[in-house]
């Protein structure tokens, strides 16, 4: 089902366009990571969906019903920001229950939100504690605490981990993803991380200049990139490219110095302008196994659980390769590496998936 | 043949009773990427400031090229200098950014064209010399205050943590320009930091700084596998590695969540173990150390999943990875047999935090 649909949305300031005639529909009771570097213009759509911005042109629905011009305070959002809004000098529990007490709701639903909120998010043993002394990870668990227990449709977070020291991040990260199992509430979350985005995603829209590249499942985003961006944007480190002069087109085969024999790919061959190759889609080994091709090691670095980074050098082509620790340990000079043909991805001239 | 680069010996500095460099010393290279990891508070910004002449020592030398350089002042240390956090002239073009430190030294036009040229090359930024730096991005202006820090023709670079604070795409980046770089110019690249993973992704030779101290000092890959302090474990890995109090008595390391057979001193009542990520195994194995754990948080990487585990009160992590089916199984509130490989635990005295043994292989 459907809960938010923006139909070719424009945003402008002066001559920057920070929103490029977006359509993109946002499902119901699911997270949304709206993943991006800086100047994207994720935050703009947020914006937008939230109310506090109008878009210069198009048009916002909720459920089917236009709410462009619904003011902020009547779409029924939560929202919880880079830093956390908590109202200092009272307790826990009064920061839960502020915004509840507007509405008509009796004492005993209050207490009962408040308790099941608190339960939720781990917080129950310092509903009683004055905010003050609560660190900031605990305080930004209050601000998310207050807007799940007004129950609105949506609630947006925008970067509500980055300011947090990185004792508590970890602790929130793992609070936020629970949370969001367990409410099936419809959440939209801005963030530049990308890893926070496969963490907590259901869908990621991955943004560039002011428009979406591709939204799907993270895993998917991640196997199969529809952009040379996507390949680059998700994975540490991104996706090796080979470039043009790098590869040879013949007939429908496509050859490069990373395999021994072509890749047969039929009609699209003709289109394809670079390979994309992830670090660990290239194995690596000191002996000559059937159809491996022979690289030198340019440099080796240390990565993720002890993972090594291998620079490769083909000629003058060069790509990282990763490899387990007591792989890598062993390796030196000269190796042998092979790519299966699944693990090569196809762009064309533009820099989209063939 | 190394050639000695660079070497302070004996630097000692304190503030009234506070000892911020404890007779510290090393040297380094030319044609070296020596990375200086420390945690904040141990002494990192001092010790840059000492280097590069502008913090008055208590006691010690700083050595360039063999050159004694002390009592010099900062403008003539010939040390390339690359700072944490870099102003530029908004007025000024990106040319004129970047030659600004020749300016200083009154270089010839000819000769300031020539090196910002070098420099502007070395970091892809030719096409951005006529820009105003209010037209950049964080990532080029980066890129910018880096080629001022390296447009100065020497062979001693100083590199105060100059990636803090930036987007993790735009790091990775940087970082392989940083690596190439060095290798092109074939200088002396000296990076202070305190982030595991610039450290992992840049140092030929990391120098672990401890409470005003170089503790330990090796090739990457000699320091990752024999960390001869909790620091120099710390220091490289990401994620941060497992670390368990515990005693050791009878040939035995005992803690709260396992105890284990283990090479080292009896009778040791504050030991810690060191486990990296990677010493932690998912399911049974008859050749370690297997303990019940709940998954308490599970991060997708992409290629692998980093799993945050709760055994008893006590958060582990380890990694897997994403290409065996087995393990995208493995899902928040599992409750799943882990082991520990015990010849992956290093011991640590608490106190002093330096290495006194590990566990034994079972066989």
């Amino acid at each position: 089902m459907n809960d938010i649909h923006l139909k070719n949305v424009s945003k402008h300031f002066g001559s920057l366009k920070a929103l490029n005639d977006i359509t993109f529909t946002i499902p119901k009771s699911s997270v949304t990571v709206l993943l991006g570097p800086s100047g994207c213009g994720k935050t703009t759509m947020m914006r937008i969906i939230a109310g506090l911005e109008e878009p210069t042109s198009g048009q916002v629905f909720f459920d089917d019903l236009e709410a462009t011009n619904v003011p902020t305070r009547r779409r029924n959002i939560g929202m919880v920001f880079q830093y956390p809004v908590i109202y200092k000098g009272t307790s826990v529990r009064r920061n839960l229950e502020l915004p509840l007490l507007s509405e008509k709701l009796s004492k005993d639903e209050i207490t009962k939100r408040v308790d099941e909120v608190a339960e939720l998010l781990g917080i129950t043993e310092h509903l009683k504690a004055q905010v003050d002394e609560l660190d900031n990870g605990t305080r930004q668990k209050i601000a998310v605490g207050r807007e799940v227990a007004r129950q609105p449709r949506i609630i947006l977070f925008d970067e509500p981990i980055t300011n947090i020291d990185i004792t508590a991040k970890l602790e929130l990260k793992r609070s936020l993803k629970e949370l969001f199992s367990r409410l099936k509430q419809t959440i939209i979350y801005v963030t530049h991380d990308q890893t926070e985005a496969m963490t907590l995603a259901d869908q990621i829209a991955l943004m560039k200049d002011g428009s979406i590249m591709q939204c799907d499942s993270p895993s998917e985003i991640y196997k199969n990139p529809k952009s040379e961006f996507a390949g680059w944007f998700l994975g540490n480190p991104g996706m090796n490219f080979v470039v043009d002069k790098f590869i040879n087109v013949k007939g429908n085969d496509i050859g490069s110095a990373l395999f021994s024999q072509s890749i047969p790919l039929g009609a699209k061959a003709a289109q394809v302008k670079t390979l994309g190759v992830r670090a660990e889609g290239i194995s690596v080994s000191n002996s000559q196994t059937p159809g491996s091709v022979s690289a030198r090691i340019l440099s080796k670095s240390l990565g993720t659980g002890g993972q090594y980074l291998l620079n490769l050098a083909y000629g003058d082509l060069t790509v990282k390769a990763r490899v387990p620790h007591y792989i890598g340990r062993q390796l030196e000079n000269n190796v042998w590496t092979t790519v299966a043909n699944e693990n090569v991805m196809f762009f064309d001239d533009a820099g989209n998936a063939v | 043949m190394s050639e000695l680069a660079f070497k302070v010996s004996g630097l000692s500095k304190s503030y009234g009773s506070k000892v911020v460099l404890d007779d510290l010393s090393f040297s380094v290279n030319i044609n070296d990427f020596s990375v200086i990891w420390g945690k904040p508070g141990n002494g990192k910004s001092v010790l840059v400031r000492s280097i590069m002449g502008l913090e008055r020592i208590d006691a010690g030398e700083v050595i360039v090229r063999g050159e004694d350089v002390t009592n010099k002042n900062a403008g003539s240390r010939n040390i390339g200098y690359i700072p944490q956090s870099f102003a530029l002239f908004p007025h000024y073009s990106v040319r004129e950014n970047i030659e600004y430190p020749l300016n200083l030294i009154k270089a010839s036009d000819a000769d300031k064209e020539k090196a910002v040229n070098r420099v502007a090359e070395l970091l892809r930024i030719e096409d951005l010399l006529h820009k105003k730096p209010t037209e950049l991005s964080g990532g080029q202006k980066q890129r910018i205050a880096i080629a001022r820090g390296l447009v100065i023709t020497t062979d001693v670079y100083l590199l105060d943590d100059p990636l803090v604070g930036l987007d993790f795409k735009l790091r990775e980046r940087l970082i392989d320009d940083l690596r190439r770089t060095q290798e092109e110019l074939k200088v002396a690249f000296i990076y202070v930091t305190s982030d595991p993973l610039e450290a992992l992704s840049l140092a030929k030779t990391v120098l672990v700084l401890s409470k005003g101290k170089i503790v330990q000092q090796g090739s990457l890959t000699d320091v990752y596998d024999n960390p001869q302090t909790v620091q120099s474990m710390s220091a490289l890995g990401f994620p941060e590695p497992n670390f368990v109090p515990g005693k050791i008595s009878n040939g035995t390391f005992t803690s709260d969540i396992f105890s284990a057979q283990v090479n080292a001193p009896d009778g040791i009542s504050d030991a810690i173990a060191g486990i990296r990520p990677e010493g932690i195994v998912i399911g049974e194995n008859a050749k370690a150390i297997t303990l019940e754990a709940t998954v308490a948080l599970v991060e997708n990487l992409g290629s692998e999943n980093v799993i945050y585990l709760k055994v008893k009160d006590r958060m582990l992590v380890t990694v897997i990875s994403r290409t065996d089916e087995e393990n995208l199984k493995i899902v928040e509130e599992a409750k799943i047999k882990i082991s520990i490989l015990p010849h992956a635990i290093q011991l640590f005295r608490a106190d002093s935090e330096v290495k006194i043994g590990e566990g034994k292989r079972h066989e």
